[in-house]
């Protein structure tokens, strides 16, 4: 089986993050929930659980920080195209995100992201990338 | 292409970061690196972007403070592994480079094992192995 990785985010309001997710692409998993917590699933390897923050706080006895004001950690996903960049930002943004937290990246005609913050603002990068072309000028910076 | 998650994370110290993220098993790429970055790869879709706490807040442009992950959590991140033995091989693995394990106590519901470590800079991390079908069957009976 594939590798699959779990995001577990702490959350203020579950339905509401839900609402989110699910706009900007995932969704639910119908078995994985209960107990303050759903699982999203991103793509069959990548899913995000969202938890309540009591749900959260079984997990660490660290205190959860305001993800509006502080960054421990920033997640990028892959997109196939500019356009779905483009349409995952406009989706969040819709949907009660905040689109463009960080200022959008361009570099040459390889890659270009754009960011959302969730609702409780957790920063998502949408980044899509040539990956040929990148290397290709990683290699001719390099030479 | 698959959807890839990179997981941005900031380190006070590249090469400490590498040889940890090594040791649990993930590959230092040798084609996206640099500038106080390295991505470490856990498989084809799934990253980890170690980076330097200047270039970790080049990404945020100010827009949010770079939080010490020992003072606040905002995510924990979970990784499937194959077995019951992978899990206790990573988390060994970890234990031997000097890092907290078991910072709560490992999940076990037979079905399902799992085990937390924490990276040099205070980054909690899960490794579980889970029969799916079994956790779907013991679901259904507790519904």
């Amino acid at each position: 089986m594939n590798r699959m990785i779990f995001v577990n985010l702490p959350v203020t309001d579950l339905e509401r993050s839900i609402a989110f997710y699910e706009a900007i692409g995932a969704t639910a998993d119908p078995y994985f929930k209960g107990g303050g917590a759903q699982m999203m699933r991103v793509s069959e390897e990548i899913c995000v659980m969202l938890l309540t923050h009591e749900r959260f706080s079984c997990f660490t006895s660290r205190r959860i920080a305001d993800a509006h004001e502080t960054a421990q950690v920033l997640l990028c996903l892959s997109c196939g195209g500019r356009d779905e960049v483009n349409a995952t930002t406009q989706a969040a943004a819709a949907a009660g995100g905040q689109a463009d937290p960080n200022p959008p990246q361009e570099h040459g005609d390889f890659m270009y992201g754009r960011s959302f913050a969730d609702p409780d603002g957790h920063i998502w990068e949408l980044a899509w990338m040539d990956v040929a072309a990148a290397m290709a000028a990683g290699a001719a910076q390099d030479a | 292409m698959n959807r890839m998650i990179f997981v941005n994370l900031p380190v006070a110290d590249l090469q400490t970061s590498i040889a940890f993220y090594e040791a649990v098993g993930a590959t230092a790429d040798p084609h996206f690196k640099g500038d106080g970055a390295q991505m470490m790869r856990f498989s084809d879709d799934i990253c980890v972007m170690l980076a330097s706490h200047a270039r970790f807040d080049g990404f945020l442009e100010g827009t949010r403070a770079r939080i010490d992950p020992k003072q606040g959590a905002q995510a924990i991140f979970c990784l499937s592994a194959d077995s019951r033995e992978e899990v206790d091989a990573v988390a060994a693995a970890a234990a031997g480079t000097g890092a907290d394990v078991d910072i709560t106590p490992a999940d076990d519901y037979g079905y399902m094992y799992g085990r937390n470590f924490v990276d040099p800079d205070g980054h909690v991390w899960q490794m579980s192995w889970m029969d799916v079908e079994a956790a779907m069957a013991a679901d259904k009976e507790s519904a």
